[in-house]
């Protein structure tokens, strides 16, 4: 029995059972994947619940259904593990109410670029293939080839399966309400090993991050973002970018005269239009970066395939090391909500707070 | 690229009740302050969004001060510390991209430090000038500073 079809009888049971009354995953459409949201046991087979598109992150989903009120129905949401992660850090922003939801996920055998599974459709069980065998498929997009996180880690999210180096899926629990919904589902918590192939991953990441690394001050910036649309898909897309009021998005700061547009062109020796692209990467790293869980959605959202992740990743990942904070995977309080009294001289004065 | 008499532009964003006191002090102390800084009077060093501070590296400015109350001291209890995170952010962003990152300076000047105002003004702006214009500065435009 495939993967996707085990997890189908996993939910039908649960529907059975009336352990809960609402499911999200992933469905099938003509060209890519969707979320959808099931009420019916009958409509589980209309999903596709480890789908090789992540058209959406699925947190984003989450927070839109619960914007309003907490869900209203027991609903079980099957996320990959960066989409988990999301989810945990929206639940520290108070963008998600996480009661009554109870979040299934695997070990992520990496998603394929929305654009590229359009004109070549891979099956997902090439992908689950690979990541059984304990390798990693070289179809999927850049920032999954250098995913953190790609299993399931304790405490983040309620219930697992582990794919890995197992001969058949394994279920485990990650929180208490997982261990109670798999004992109700008469299910054995089985384990697998999947350190060799995290240990993997990373060592792809910290290769990426020494060598991807956009430098050389303007010049490296304004070349990176040389064929920017300023379209803003890369913020539409962030699930991290929840601000109902964006700084660069319909705010008077950037409303100018038309004198104003002259004077700059005189004294910058002609500007570019539209104006403040640069700005808006920068800054927009500035607001999110000590958040960014690594989802690479930017870069699978950009019409002109800019690399974003090379920006967003390896910045972030160097503004989480000087909070020492890793996004989602526990309960730390994001660095932007937070502070410390005696903390980061390093950064006061002009020599590093030596006075 | 260093211009012979490169006369840098530093912005100033000070907070109202310790680091804008302080230069009301050094002036009434007829301290001398180089005219280099350009200063902005806000409530709390808080109330800065550090992309104004980026904005202001953009639009000309070869460099920008925060300055703020002492850590403990803020007329708003925690603003400053919140300030300090922030610049924290912007310095490590400009670092990572290879930009330079003392064109961001926190300082946290008391209303009662005239001497310490005038001191850090003129040692900054001596800073800035020795290291010559940002290449920060006209982001995005066609001209700008072509600095190795």
């Amino acid at each position: 029995m495939s993967e996707n079809e085990l997890l189908k009888k996993f939910l039908k049971d649960a529907f059975e059972k009336g352990l809960i009354e609402a499911v999200m995953a992933p469905a099938a459409t003509q060209d890519s994947y969707t979320y959808a949201l099931i009420t019916k046991k009958e409509d589980v087979d209309k999903l596709t619940p480890i789908a090789p598109v992540m058209q959406w992150n699925g947190a984003d989903m989450l927070r839109r259904i619960t914007k309003l009120k907490k869900a209203e129905r027991r609903m079980l949401a099957i996320l990959r593990p960066c989409e988990t992660r999301t989810f945990k850090e929206l639940v520290k922003f108070n963008q998600i109410n996480p009661e009554n939801i109870i979040v299934l996920t695997y070990d992520c055998p990496g998603t394929i670029h929305a654009r590229n599974y359009k004109y070549d459709k891979v099956p997902v069980e090439e992908l689950i293939e690979e990541i059984k065998k304990g390798g990693k498929s070289d179809k999927i997009r850049d920032s999954c080839k250098v995913c953190e996180y790609p299993a399931p880690i304790p405490g983040v999210g309620d219930i697992a399966l582990g794919l890995v180096n197992a001969k058949e899926p394994v279920f485990f629990s990650l929180s208490d309400i997982g261990k109670e919904f798999l004992a109700a589902m008469g299910i054995q918590e089985g384990s697998r090993n999947a350190d060799e192939w995290i240990k993997m991953h990373r060592e792809r990441r910290e290769k990426w991050l020494e060598e991807e690394r956009i430098t050389g001050g303007r010049k490296g910036i304004e070349e990176f973002l040389s064929s920017c649309l300023n379209c803003h898909n890369c913020k539409d897309m962030c699930p991290i970018c929840f601000c109902k009021e964006c700084f660069f998005e319909d705010h008077s700061v950037f409303d100018y005269e038309s004198s104003k547009y002259f004077n700059w062109a005189d004294d910058k020796d002609g500007i570019r239009l539209p104006t403040d692209k640069t700005l808006f990467h920068i800054g927009r790293l500035i607001h999110m970066g000590t958040s960014c869980i690594g989802c690479g959605l930017c870069q699978q959202a950009c019409p002109m395939d800019i690399p974003l992740y090379r920006l967003f990743g390896i910045v972030g990942n160097d503004l989480q090391k000087v909070f020492d904070y890793k996004p989602g995977v526990n309960d730390d309080i994001p660095p932007v909500m937070d502070f410390r009294e005696d903390e980061l001289h390093e950064f006061e004065g002009l020599l590093g707070g030596e006075e | 690229m260093k211009e012979e008499n490169f006369d840098p532009v530093i912005v100033g964003f000070f907070c109202n009740w310790c680091t804008s006191a302080a230069a009301d002090l050094a002036g009434t102390a007829r301290l001398h302050y180089p005219p280099n800084i350009r200063p902005i009077r806000v409530m709390c060093s808080s109330t800065v969004d550090p992309v104004y501070l980026i904005r202001a590296l953009q639009e000309g400015a070869d460099a920008t001060i925060l300055g703020g109350c002492h850590p403990g001291d803020c007329h708003y209890i925690t603003g400053n510390y919140k300030a300090r995170r922030r610049v924290a952010i912007v310095k490590t962003v400009l670092k990572s991209l290879g930009f330079d990152d003392t064109r961001v300076l926190l300082e946290w000047i008391s209303g009662s430090e005239g001497p310490k105002f005038a001191r850090v003004m003129n040692e900054y702006t001596a800073y800035i000038r020795e290291r010559g214009p940002s290449d920060f500065k006209y982001l995005d435009s066609l001209g700008g500073e072509e600095i190795e």
